[in-house]
């Protein structure tokens, strides 16, 4: 469950962040085949019966991709969105593995680091 | 998971009170978990540090960040570009991660903001009960998944001492004997034949730093010679 706040989200921020990783962030969305091996690689897919948004691909496309392609122009409901994504459906264990070399461990933390910068976290603390 | 609880803030000021700029670092894992390291606590924490410094005088500016898993160098690096900038480190991870960031960053002192406590489960929110020591002879196999190395004051392996006095331990008459739940456990699912089988005694001389290499690992992994 995220932290539900009403304070406005802090566009600069967001996008000074994607900044600091734009090349690598716009390499891996245009490398990103679907080629769905990364799906084979991770634990929660399987246990999750396969369910597809539970492939390591779509978590990252969906997350950090849906922030860099918004140039970090979204909404605190979409962070919230994105947050039980990167948090609810990846533990991050990093290992997921990608034919094609995307560090798709790096992409989720940089959505986590994001989603932090604008007070949306995991709360522990509630039910 | 790892369970932790933060260090009281005296313990805390006295190692860190003659530095002028501290970073505070949060872990993403289990101390968030556990709500003893995230970045809840490193916020809370780093106000009341200003606070009590501010009260007594002392000259320290604090700073906060929280890194996915102090356990994993990758995610170590997430802070490299902030830590020239501070005279210290103040980590909220577990003893691991303390010790990996220590490593990463050799140059700038590092010290732990909570202690290790165990390796337990969640009772409530906030409230964690002990279940495994990591003792790496796991034994819950024929005690009925009770762990008498965690349980029994005396970590025994065949059987109650003769401390055990109506299904409760000698040092308290609050603390179940961890032999008279095994018992019944086992009992109740017709093992009984599994403590007849005498156990060896634990290696614990043998506890040095331990690494484990999983099984599909091993060829990867193995030592060239």
């Amino acid at each position: 469950m995220a932290e539900q706040t009403t304070a406005p989200v802090n566009t600069d921020e967001i996008k000074s962040i994607l900044d600091k990783h734009k090349d690598q962030v716009k390499l891996s969305l245009k490398l990103c085949a679907h080629c769905t091996l990364c799906a084979e690689s991770c634990f929660l897919f399987h246990v999750k019966d396969k369910d597809p948004r539970y492939m390591p691909s779509h978590k990252f496309i969906n997350s950090i991709g849906k922030l860099y392609k918004k140039k970090g122009n979204v909404s605190r409901k979409t962070l919230e969105e994105i947050s039980e994504i990167v948090w609810r459906k990846c533990v991050l264990c990093t290992r997921c593995y990608c034919p094609f070399g995307i560090d798709i461990p790096k992409m989720i933390a940089l959505a986590r680091q994001i989603c932090r910068s604008q007070g949306v976290v995991q709360q522990f603390d509630k039910e | 998971m790892v369970k932790a609880k933060r260090k009281p803030l005296e313990e805390i000021r006295d190692a860190i009170k003659s530095y002028k700029r501290v970073l505070t670092v949060g872990c993403g894992g289990c101390v968030s978990v556990c709500m003893a390291g995230g970045l809840k606590e490193v916020n809370t924490m780093n106000a009341e540090l200003k606070q009590m410094f501010k009260e007594e005088n002392i000259e320290c500016s604090f700073d906060g960040f929280t890194v996915e898993r102090q356990c994993n160098m990758e995610f170590l690096e997430d802070v490299a570009d902030k830590v020239g900038k501070f005279d210290c480190l103040l980590s909220m991870a577990c003893g691991a991660g303390v010790q990996y960031m220590s490593e990463r960053y050799p140059d700038i002192p590092v010290f732990p903001a909570v202690n290790t406590v165990f390796i337990g489960v969640d009772k409530e929110i906030g409230v964690y009960e002990e279940k495994c020591r990591a003792c790496g002879e796991c034994v819950l196999g024929y005690t009925g998944g009770v762990c008498p190395v965690t349980r029994c004051a005396k970590g025994l392996f065949n059987g109650p001492c003769g401390g055990t006095n109506k299904g409760k331990c000698e040092v308290s008459s609050e603390v179940p004997c961890a032999w008279v739940t095994i018992y019944d456990r086992l009992k109740a699912q017709n093992r009984l034949d599994d403590i007849l089988k005498i156990q060896q005694p634990m290696q614990w001389q043998n506890q040095v730093q331990r690494t484990i290499i999983q099984e599909p690992y091993k060829e990867r992994y193995a030592k060239q010679d």
